[in-house]
């Protein structure tokens, strides 16, 4: 009858069949690895402002406190966005005809809140409390990095579930003294094991189970 | 094509009636026959008819999924709690029709039913169809079908893994083990039947698709041979599946404690619905394909007959679960129960017209002929003789350069009971390096080439281990080490809600193994073997059957065979270059 195939078609098609395999994994590895990529979670972009705002400049080199703009950090879920009567507790005086700044005076003038865009935007159905995090040994800087060092501001975290679950599971590494949270350059002391684990006896922090429960964080 | 009853008859000679398929045929005109409506058949106006129809409600599907996606699928009735939605009762629905094609295949092989050859195909394709459609409504009821990766067990950026304490979960492993398994049954059962249309077909673009479908297969007896085990294998496989597909999809119902859900008659009521349902779709598919395409003599009045006797038998037994049910729901005494009294109308006139049908026709079992033969036990290993030819094959070196670029001698034999006869006189004269060819397994061939023992069973063994402890594993490290959470204070390690999973797992892997095993131990896929060049060898999977013996072989002498050979009564023989 006649050969319809070369004698190479054995080898290409034995190869194929390997090769669908690996294909296949290789295609969830990417998308694997895509999910965890900054393009998807935009961790390290910084977002367009309607105002330079630059963090390094308030919180680092003036030494602005987070608190005097995030008055709610402490109390309540929401960190809160500073009103424009903040920026011009100060910038009635200084700045204040700098073209740079001209959006938040014509709030100012017209009492139209300054539409910032939400850096930090974790999805609706979790729930997320600033308070209790802050009051219970985590700093500022442990989710939000070296804020006082950023000219435009972006997030260092995936804000993946994964990375919520890191810390829920063993918050040990990342708890600090209550003197400690709004600091900035805080960084782990050589005996952290010990210490985290005295901070969290003492913060009266709940087992691993009640942390990583499904509805401590999707009510 | 395969596991004819014309197996025990000399080809080209007629066959006497009652028989499962019409008289007169042979195996010549069977692979005609059927492999003309594939190749040379002119499509009549009808298919294009019917496939516009069916393409303009695939289009209406598509605007109603488009319509549900962006509405929500409250729009299925799901917003009411004790209703099985549109979608859960498509889904046990299409499920359950599947199980026939599964049946058909598995079970009536294993009881040995040789009426199952005619239909098994279709039927087995059906069941793929079936099984599609059935997912499609699981993916579509998460709402967001884009996320649907998220039913398995994938490494994920949530961290999260499937619930292996819920029968949800047991459900997506049922139901892809079951899709999986079946795609293999239908394939591996495909095979031989791609070669077949690779012989037949003219065109050149149709041999290189058959052709690569069909990965090189060229009847071998020692591929037959690990073929028929590996078919056996998926068989069993098969079987213990398929009935724990609906009984695990009625675990869905049954393990919730909705009062008229909460009941332990569902999975053997759902089972034999599903079967029952399944038969009914094969019968309103055989009937008209049987009419249309002229095969009144393949799927005869006997395959309806059994076939309405199996509805009938199943159809008591989901009679009996409606029965149950209903007085279940009165008996308990709970209000709510009581509400879902079902209403028992669909499958009275069914059965009654298939009680009629059957009592007019019951002498029909009893003429039941099953010329179907076991697996034969083994006393010689292959690999013994292949070991002994190749020891005594040493110190011939200058025989083998004579003879450098022949791969062999083919010899034609007209009759099943000739080749068979001529393999065992040459495996007496001492030849080892050969091979039989032949369009269907024929078992004495196997046996002729000292063929008895394959390596496959154990190969088979293996896959089922790994998946047996893969599965059990991989429930346990998610439940209890991954991601420990407590659902209603259950044991992290619940060991018996791992158990369908666990063994879905196994029958998955044992099949991957059964079919890439008998692949592999073939050396297939192979589209270029030296014995596609015999000028006749197309018709090696019609009606005539070869012996190759090889130019390896130490007895090898390329006059002597060849004298040897004629004297077998080979009717052409060939040299064929390596």
């Amino acid at each position: 009858m006649g050969q319809i195939f070369q004698r190479s078609t054995n080898f290409i098609s034995r190869i194929s069949i390997f090769g669908g395999v690996f294909f296949v994994a290789l295609i969830i590895w990417l998308l694997l690895e895509f999910n965890r990529s900054s393009y998807y979670t935009q961790a390290f972009f910084p977002r367009e402002q309607p105002v330079q705002f630059s963090h390094k400049h308030h919180a680092g080199d003036d030494g602005i406190d987070c608190r005097y703009c995030h008055t709610s950090v402490e109390t309540e879920a929401f960190a809160g966005i500073p009103p424009t009567k903040t920026c011009m507790n100060c910038h009635s005086q200084i700045w204040s005809s700098s073209p740079y700044l001209e959006p938040v005076r014509e709030s100012w003038r017209t009492g139209k809140s300054i539409n910032w865009t939400r850096v930090h935007d974790l999805p609706d159905f979790v729930y997320f409390n600033h308070s209790i995090h802050v009051n219970k040994g985590v700093g500022c800087s442990t989710c939000h990095g070296r804020i006082d060092l950023m000219p435009l501001t972006y997030q260092v975290a995936s804000l993946n579930m994964e990375w919520c679950l890191e810390c829920h599971r063993n918050p040990e590494p990342q708890l600090r003294p209550k003197n400690a949270i709004f600091k900035m350059d805080w960084e782990a002391p050589p005996n952290q094991q010990q210490e985290g684990a005295r901070l969290r006896r003492e913060y009266n922090i709940p087992s691993t189970e009640v942390l990583t429960s499904c509805s401590t964080c999707h009510r | 094509m395969r596991e004819n009853p014309l197996e025990s008859t000399p080809p080209d000679q007629t066959i006497s009636p009652p028989s499962v398929i019409g008289p007169g045929l042979t195996f010549s005109s069977v692979t005609d026959k059927i492999s003309s409506i594939a190749l040379s058949r002119r499509t009549p106006l009808g298919w294009f008819i019917g496939a516009g129809i069916s393409f303009l409600l695939a289009m209406l599907m598509l605007y109603t999924i488009g319509y549900l996606v962006l509405t929500g699928i409250g729009i299925w009735g799901n917003n009411i709690p004790v209703g099985w939605a549109f979608d859960i009762i498509n889904f046990v629905w299409w499920i359950g029709i599947g199980h026939a094609g599964t049946l058909i295949s598995a079970i009536l092989l294993l009881l040995r039913q040789q009426w199952r050859t005619s239909i098994n195909r279709f039927a087995e394709a059906m069941t793929l169809f079936a099984v599609a459609c059935a997912g499609l409504f699981p993916l579509l009821h998460t709402g967001r079908p884009w996320l649907a990766h998220w039913l398995f067990p994938v490494p994920n950026t949530m961290g999260v893994w499937p619930q292996f304490r819920s029968p949800l979960i047991w459900d997506v492993f049922a139901v892809s083990t079951y899709a999986t398994v079946s795609a293999l049954f239908w394939f591996i059962g495909l095979i031989p039947d791609l070669a077949t249309l690779r012989d037949r077909a003219k065109k050149h673009s149709a041999k290189i698709i058959y052709g690569m479908l069909a990965m090189g297969w060229r009847g071998s007896a020692r591929h037959w041979h690990r073929y028929e085990t590996a078919y056996l294998l998926l068989a069993g496989l098969a079987t213990p599946l398929v009935v724990s597909v609906h009984t695990v999809v009625s675990f869905d119902f049954a393990i919730g404690i909705v009062p008229g859900w909460h009941t332990t008659i569902f999975p053997p009521y759902f089972v034999a619905g599903a079967i029952y349902a399944g038969f009914a779709m094969v019968l309103t598919l055989a009937i008209p394909l049987r009419k249309w395409y002229g095969l009144e003599q393949y799927i005869t009045m006997r395959h309806l007959r059994n076939m309405s006797k199996i509805m009938l038998a199943t159809g008591l037994i989901v009679a009996y679960g409606y029965m149950m049910e209903t007085f279940m729901s009165w008996y308990s005494g709970n209000q709510f129960a009581q509400g879902l009294l079902t209403v028992v109308v669909g499958y009275v006139p069914a059965d009654v017209l298939g009680l009629v049908d059957v009592r007019r026709n019951d002498r029909v079992l009893l003429k039941l002929d099953v010329p179907f033969r076991s697996i034969p036990a083994d006393d010689l290993d292959l690999r013994n003789s292949d070991d002994s030819a190749r020891s005594s094959g040493e110190g011939v070196g200058g025989k083998e350069e004579a003879s450098m670029n022949v791969y062999g001698l083919m010899a034609e034999f007209e009759s099943p009971t000739a080749i068979v006869a001529a393999t065992r006189f040459a495996y007496e004269e001492g030849y080892r390096r050969m091979d039989a060819y032949s369009p269907y397994p024929i078992e004495e061939l196997s046996e002729a080439l000292g063929v008895h023992h394959s390596r496959l069973p154990f190969v088979v063994l293996i896959g089922g281990l790994i998946g047996c402890f893969g599965g059990y594993s991989l429930c346990y490290w998610v439940s209890a080490v991954a991601y420990p959470l407590n659902i209603g204070g259950r044991p992290l390690h619940s060991w018996p809600a791992f158990i369908p999973v666990t063994f879905e797992c196994t029958i998955l892997v044992a099949a991957l193994a059964a079919v890439f095993g008998m692949l592999a131990l073939n050396g297939l896929p192979q589209p270029y073997h030296p014995v596609f060049d015999a000028p006749r060898f197309e018709l090696a999977t019609r009606n005539t059957f070869f012996l190759c013996i090889e130019a390896r072989d130490p007895k090898f002498d390329i006059e002597k065979t060849r004298t040897f050979l004629h004297g077998l009564g080979a009717t052409d023989i060939v040299v064929l270059e390596r």
